[in-house]
């Protein structure tokens, strides 16, 4: 496919050229302000007691010794909200605080706030509890059997304990697998994936003109906004929410800061004092959001050219007690199960189901790795039963344009995965790769080398579940000196949103990079503008920056004109030339001032929309999300036969995400989300008992270190251009991560002979393949 | 219940100081590594911590004919700089495998020692060099071989108020192979599942004398004295070696925990044999 160029007259300046990002001195520094760098005066601390049961009733709640406690400002129960017991999300079924009962180890059940930390803690340990023991399931498929504990709020359920059954019906599965001529089948298993950001959660709550400010670290301000103002009974023009320097999201500051902040909001306004709820690393693992544990059967039917006929796929989520984002969660599970290929039939069914145990929620992918597991895995069964190269299957039935996706959504435009296969396929020189890695196992006798493959798509936005939010708005300012102030309603966290964002609109208004600045995030600047999630940030936040920019741009234009006396002007250097004598020009500081001095309009806002989506839930068909981007990846694994352990030696990434802003914030995203996917695949595993997490530390939870990244890789992007995206791009932060775990579990697969079924691949867990594959 | 606030920190003068706070109930402190994390378990609560990680009796690294003595709390960063790792491989070897820079810039060998966990890497080339500790405690100093030293999981011989000095780690003869190696999930900051260290003595590819140290499959760390006399006479290959493995085995009592289970313990610390022999190449 031949590289579309982007929809603009002259060639960009400062898009698609390497820019570093603009919040990297003051992190690297140490200047930046986190939220536990804050501190406001007469700052209390707030903590939250929590349950330590799975199921009960509560029967008594005796708060007195907390209370009394001589550094305890103020106790919080539910009868002290002065709003709404709820956490409002998807659904309403998750109270603030517990109603009476508790469903997971951790909810929380009243607040305090103390002087200090120390003596919050202290007086957490105070209350006194009296329980009733209900049954318990932890398991979501005993919770999806008759006579099991009811869990979910029957109001946010379809039935017993499944949240949502979710289903696609395309062509006839039993006709396609009739014209199989292979049918491979397995099932899957996956755990919890913790987000371990580098920052744990915190806020802090200030009652302030007349209503509340809530500063943190999160991704959804509008979100937060929301539940603070429901918890509250505050119309939402009385809460402003501020973002702090956030380190690290991955999807576990999407809905959890919601919890927090109303939390904190409700001591603040008790004690009329400002609060801080921070939570320290062990509480933080042990009662947020996690990626949801899975259970994918798979089966898939082709031809004997490789041509498949079908896929049937069924898939559990286990929730957790509360219905949180579990529901979108599903969905994209869902309309991702069948992989980026051509496929007549396909049947899907997804449930997420209710059981006593933490929330789960958003996790980078959004209920897509699970499932890219299994069907990148069957992939490779299949490659392997056909006696077919694993690139070349993929390669054969890769989407292309013209084709119709699983849920029969024809794709028009941007489809440049086969691109990013033959280019993985090139830049790692496959053929030469496998007889290097048969070299090696010849040799070795302790080790062995495997190399696999994995290729995704990924639905950029929110999609056809949650087109409401699909949306942005962005204010852009002409300061008298020339310089810009930029306001913008997503949030940066670490993905390098807003060094992108500031590209767009200097790119937009013709301006160098570093006469913009981006403003923090407050949701009194701009209207709501949506989460900052399913990689959509550079996408539609991008073109309502582009469409702020390009309003600027035609003032500047006009007072350009008028101040040197010409019908046209072109930007250059940082200047505005008459298109007739590029020798006269104005620079932007001239402009503004002379705007200034004229009383001009010198702001723009901006607003997106995306492009319409459209989706049927009885037959999951439909125009799922309005465009896709696509990876290949190649892994090179070594196996410590003795012992194993593994190592990822090579790694390749290939991605369409579209017209790339930043070549540098890309490459950022593709390998940090190639070392997430290795610790997915190898070692991430927060084992629980009863409804508890375990070892809620990272000594206990490992994630992959510096170390443990491969000796080489190498990234690249194809950039199948979008004409719904600012210059062409599309999303990447979700699409490396899901990519690259499979890709790993291939190659483990290659490397021992027998199929990982399961993740992390422990060295145990490895022994016990090789051990099988013998 | 726990609690998050810290014991107050003593800076001694000097060491007959130090020795006297210890004395009085005072924790050593070194790099803080072990003891901060088991102090924020609230599991422990000394009445005062005494800090001895800038005494300069305690930091010294000094290389002599027949031995080197290291201070107690010199860190590993210091020592892996100073010729005492030059000289001796197998302590450069178990050192680098400690955690990571950051670590290894605060951690001690002497805190490594006395915090006595049988997945201490450090200890390893303690056991194989056949180590002596010395201590100096209100009754005066002493010293002890490093395997009277370590009593079980947590546990030394350490009396009331006694301070670990340094550590005296002689030359072995002739010219030993060293070798390292710890298993985990990761390749950085991980307590080991299972760990071998070996010297071995070869002649013409044949094993003359072997030592060797196993880390985290039993309460201590073992050598496996009936393998290490098994192996002599033998050559240096996998082959010649692989009904040793077995027995290698068997010389650990591993327990099954969080990172891995006791079978995974015990057959992966006899397979490291294997490796030993691939590792090390007879010649050179
Ligand atoms: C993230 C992390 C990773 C780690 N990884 C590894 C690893 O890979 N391998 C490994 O072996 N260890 C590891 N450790 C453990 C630790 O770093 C080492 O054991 C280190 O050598 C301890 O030294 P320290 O100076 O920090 O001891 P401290 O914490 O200061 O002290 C530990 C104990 O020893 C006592 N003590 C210290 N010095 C003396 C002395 N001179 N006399 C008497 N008593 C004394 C203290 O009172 C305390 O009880 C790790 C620790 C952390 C936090």
């Amino acid at each position: 496919m031949a590289r579309v160029k982007a929809p603009v007259e002259e060639a960009e300046q400062v898009v698609g050229k390497a820019a570093p990002r603009l919040d990297a001195e003051a992190k690297v520094r140490g200047q930046a302000r986190y939220a536990d760098d804050l501190s406001f005066p007469g700052m209390l601390y707030g903590k939250a007691i929590r349950s330590d049961r799975p199921h009960a009733r509560i029967l008594r709640l005796d708060l007195s010794q907390v209370a009394a406690h001589p550094k305890v400002a103020c106790v919080v129960t539910p009868k002290d909200i002065p709003g709404e017991n709820v956490v409002p999300i998807i659904y309403r079924d998750m109270p603030l605080l517990a109603n009476g009962v508790v469903r997971y180890v951790g909810e929380p059940i009243a607040l305090l706030a103390a002087e200090t930390r120390e003596a919050a803690v202290e007086a957490a340990a105070l209350a006194q509890v009296a329980y009733e023991d209900l049954p318990a399931v932890f398991d979501p498929l005993e919770a999806t059997r008759p006579g099991a504990p009811q869990v979910a709020v029957p109001a946010a359920a379809e039935g017993g304990n499944v949240f949502n059954h979710m289903v696609i019906r395309k062509g006839d599965v039993e006709r396609g697998f009739a014209e199989a001529d292979v049918v491979v089948a397995g099932e899957y298993r996956v755990g919890y994936q913790e987000h371990a950001y580098l920052e744990p959660q915190g806020v802090i709550a200030v009652p302030e003109d007349s209503g509340i400010t809530v500063y943190g670290t999160l991704q959804c301000p509008f979100y937060v906004q929301n539940a603070v103002a429901a918890v509250m009974g505050f119309p939402l023009a009385k809460v402003r929410i501020v973002q702090t320097a956030t380190g690290g999201g991955f999807g576990g500051k999407e809905d959890v800061p919601s919890h927090l902040a109303a939390m904190a909001a409700v001591l603040a306004w008790k004690a009329g004092r400002p609060v801080k709820l921070v939570l320290p690393r062990d509480e933080d693992i042990a009662t947020t959001s996690k990626r949801h544990p899975g259970l994918v059967r798979y089966r898939t039917g082709a031809k004997r050219d490789g041509t498949l006929t079908a896929v049937e796929v069924e898939f559990y989520y286990n929730a957790g007690a509360y219905q949180t984002l579990s529901s979108a969660v599903l969905w994209r599970g869902l309309i991702h199960a069948a992989g980026p290929y051509r496929i007549p039939h396909v049947k899907v069914d997804g449930y997420s189901v209710a059981t006593n145990t933490v929330p789960c929620g958003a996790f980078r992918g959004f209920g897509s790795p699970q499932v890219i597991f299994a069907h990148e895995s069957q992939m490779d069964e299949l490659a392997r039963e056909l006696g077919m190269d694993p690139l070349v299957l993929r390669h054969k039935n890769a989407l292309r344009v013209g084709d119709e996706t699983a849920t029969g959504q024809r794709l028009t435009e941007s489809v440049g995965l086969p691109e990013a296969i033959g280019r993985a396929r090139e830049l790692s020189h496959w053929d030469e790769l496998q007889d290097e890695v048969a070299a090696f196992n010849a040799q070795e006798r302790f080790r062995r080398r495997g190399l696999g493959a994995s290729t995704v798509m990924y639905g950029v936005g929110m999609g056809a579940k949650a087109p409401l939010l699909d949306k942005a708005g962005a204010y852009l300012k002409l300061e008298a000196d020339g310089s810009v102030t930029l306001a913008v309603g997503t949030t940066e966290m670490g993905q390098g949103a807003q060094t992108v964002l500031a590209q767009i609109a200097a790119e937009g208004l013709g301006v160098p990079l570093a006469s913009v600045q981006v403003a923090p995030v407050d949701t009194s600047r701009v209207p709501d503008s949506g989460p900052t999630v399913a990689s959509r940030t550079t996408t539609v936040q991008g073109m309502a920056v582009l469409d702020a920019a390009e309003k600027l741009r035609a003032r500047i234009v006009g007072a350009a004109m008028e101040m040197l006396g010409c019908p046209k002007v072109v930007p250059g250097d940082g200047r505005f030339h008459d298109a007739r004598d590029p020798t006269r020009s104005v620079s932007l500081a001239e402009i503004a001032r002379w705007m200034w001095a004229h009383n001009w309009d010198m702001a723009a806002s901006g607003w997106a929309e995306a492009r319409p989506v459209d989706w049927d839930a009885k037959t999951g068909l439909g125009n799922a999300y309005f465009v896709y981007a696509y990876a290949c990846h190649i892994a090179e694994v070594e196996v410590d036969l003795l012992t194993g352990e593994t190592r990822v030696t090579r790694f390749w990434a290939v991605h369409d995400s579209g017209k790339i802003v930043n070549p540098e914030t890309a490459r950022g995203q593709v390998i940090g989300g190639i070392a997430q996917g290795i610790g997915y695949a190898l070692m991430e595993e927060l084992p629980a008992e009863g409804g508890r997490i375990l070892y809620p530390t990272f000594t206990a939870y490992h994630i992959p270190t510096a170390m443990d990244m491969p000796d080489e890789f190498v990234v690249e992007f194809v950039e199948a251009s979008y004409s719904g995206g600012p210059f062409g791009a599309k999303g990447l932060g979700e699409v490396p991560l899901m990519a690259s775990h499979a890709a790993v579990a291939n190659a483990i697969s290659a490397a021992t002979g027998t199929r990982l079924r399961a993740y992390p691949a422990t060295p145990e867990r490895v022994l016990d393949l090789i051990g099988r594959g013998a | 219940m726990h609690t998050t606030g810290l014991a107050e920190i003593v800076r001694p003068r000097d060491l007959a100081e130090a020795v006297r706070l210890a004395a009085e109930g005072g924790e050593p402190l070194a790099g803080g590594t072990d003891l901060f994390v088991r102090l924020r378990k609230g599991v422990e609560r000394p009445p005062f911590l005494v800090y001895i990680g800038d005494l300069p009796e305690l930091r010294r690294i000094s290389v002599g004919e027949s031995k080197v003595e290291i201070g107690a709390a010199a860190t590993h960063a210091e020592i892996l700089a100073s010729p005492a790792a030059a000289r001796l491989p197998i302590l450069r070897l178990a050192l680098e495998a400690i955690a990571s820079p950051a670590i290894r810039a605060m951690g001690t060998l002497g805190g490594n020692l006395a915090n006595a966990s049988p997945a201490g890497d450090g200890l390893i080339p303690l056991y194989l060099l056949g180590a002596r500790v010395n201590l100096v405690g209100p009754d005066g100093e002493r010293a002890l071989a490093v395997e009277e030293f370590v009593l079980g999981p947590g546990k030394t011989a350490l009396r009331p108020g006694e301070v670990i000095r340094s550590l005296d780690l002689p030359f072995p003869e002739g010219a030993p192979r060293a070798y390292f190696r710890k298993v985990g999930r990761r390749r950085a900051l991980i307590i080991a599942i299972a760990s071998l260290g070996a010297l071995l003595w070869l002649r013409d590819g044949t094993i003359e004398r072997a030592r060797l140290a196993l880390g985290s499959v039993a309460p201590t760390v073992v050598r496996p004295r009936e393998v290490e006399q098994a192996l002599v006479g033998r050559p240096l290959a996998p082959d010649a070696l692989a009904d040793l493995v077995e027995a290698l085995s068997a010389a650990t009592r591993p327990i099954s925990d969080l990172r891995a289970s006791a079978g995974y313990r015990r057959t992966v610390a006899g397979r490291l044999l294997l490796d030993l022999a691939c590792t090390i190449s007879p010649g050179g």
